[in-house]
């Protein structure tokens, strides 16, 4: 795994004691992991009050490293040995390596969860609501006497907490080639995952 | 079910009773034309000119013949109430027969006309899907997320419409699970029982 040289320039700091002292490794280390994850936290590194370092600068930059270092090795899916190796070349001593590399292990799969869901995607279908009804007559004609069901696809969409709705009605027929169709999507799914 | 002619109706058919079953059914074909692309008045004067009465006389006849027809196929009238409902207006029986002919021949397609000026939902007309792996984005390398894409085809009162959406291979079962089951219920002994008894 690679970062550019400011980055890991940053990241040196962290690992250096006369920024951040040893005691106060490991808060310094989840504090960073839960900014990253929980946007509510972002700012919780302000609230460590115990760094009393003579120079504010270098704790913030070293934050700053530690932060650019676990997304991009989330991003890169980079593997715990060259996570190691990265963190040897910046001078991590062994136990401050234990220390990120744990942390990162453990987190991993909430942050490529993060890091999946950022972009655009059509919405989502997570759910479907339906309703039968059955169509006897209207203003201009009587004896219409057809099944109409009235569907609503419930989606989801990353930037929005709401499910949103798409909504349209179909008569039997329709419904029967609709469900054909996901049918033969879904035997499709089926032998991909059997091949 | 009979049909109920006013009196105003009756007089504005009683001029067919007087003339041939051929130009009954000439009346007929331009009625079946009006109800298809709306009236068109040049044609009365025509028709008019030829029969020697009146524009208003010929303007009437097909009005009222344009009525028949739509009435008996807004009520879906079957055979033999259609020529119950046409006993009272005075028509020969050849003319009769010329008449429940047309009707029949034509019901299906009057009942097309009139369902396209029904109220219109937003309804499925066509899907397509395609199964795809994400590989990679900007914020993640090395995925492999398997994705359902769908282009929803709706129409609304004729204009077109497309949605497109995507799911994941649970959802998808899920989905299709719930519409299935959403089809098979119009088959359940309750629903038949229903369709059974509206009639």
């Amino acid at each position: 795994m690679e970062l550019p040289q400011s980055m890991q320039d940053a990241l040196t700091l962290a690992g250096e004691s006369i920024h951040i002292p040893d005691a106060q490794f490991p808060s310094f280390v989840e504090v960073a992991f839960r900014g990253v994850i929980n946007s509510n936290e972002r700012n919780a590194i302000e609230n460590l009050k115990e760094f009393t370092s003579k120079d504010p600068a270098a704790v913030k930059e070293a934050y700053a490293g530690l932060v650019a270092m676990v997304i991009e090795a989330a991003k890169q899916d980079t593997d715990i040995e060259s996570l190691s190796s990265l963190l040897e070349d910046c001078k991590f001593p062994p136990e401050r390596i234990k220390e990120v590399s744990e942390t990162y292990q453990k987190n991993k799969p909430a942050l490529q969860i993060l890091l999946g869901s950022v972009g655009r995607t059509p919405a989502h279908i997570v759910d479907v609501d339906w309703r039968l009804d059955y169509y006897v007559k209207n203003n201009h004609m009587e004896k219409v006497n057809e099944a109409v069901y009235l569907i609503t696809l419930k989606t989801e969409l990353p930037s929005q907490k709401e499910l949103q709705e798409v909504q349209f009605s179909c008569s039997q027929e329709q419904l029967q080639d609709l469900v054909g169709k996901l049918k033969d999507a879904c035997k499709c799914l089926e032998r991909i995952s059997q091949g | 079910m009979l049909l109920m002619f006013e009196d105003q109706h009756k007089e504005h058919l009683s001029f067919l009773t007087q003339v041939s079953p051929d130009v009954v059914k000439e009346f007929c074909r331009i009625s079946m034309e009006f109800i298809r692309k709306g009236t068109n008045p040049k044609i009365f004067q025509g028709a008019a000119q030829k029969l020697n009465v009146d524009v208003d006389t010929v303007h009437h006849g097909v009005e009222g013949l344009m009525y028949l027809l739509t009435e008996s196929s807004k009520l879906m009238l079957n055979e033999i109430d259609f020529q119950d409902s046409i006993m009272t207006l005075g028509f020969d029986e050849d003319t009769r027969q010329t008449l429940l002919e047309i009707y029949l021949q034509n019901r299906r397609e009057i009942r097309t006309i009139l369902s396209e000026m029904t109220m219109d939902l937003p309804h499925y007309h066509n899907l397509e899907w395609r199964f795809d792996v994400q590989l990679a984005s900007r914020s993640l390398r090395r995925q492999t997320t398997p994705t359902v894409l769908f282009k929803l085809h709706t129409e609304d009162s004729g204009v077109k419409d497309t949605t497109i959406l995507q799911t994941d291979p649970v959802n998808l079962l899920h989905l299709t699970k719930v519409l299935d089951e959403a089809l098979q219920e119009m088959k359940s002994p309750y629903c038949r029982r229903i369709v059974r008894n509206i009639k």
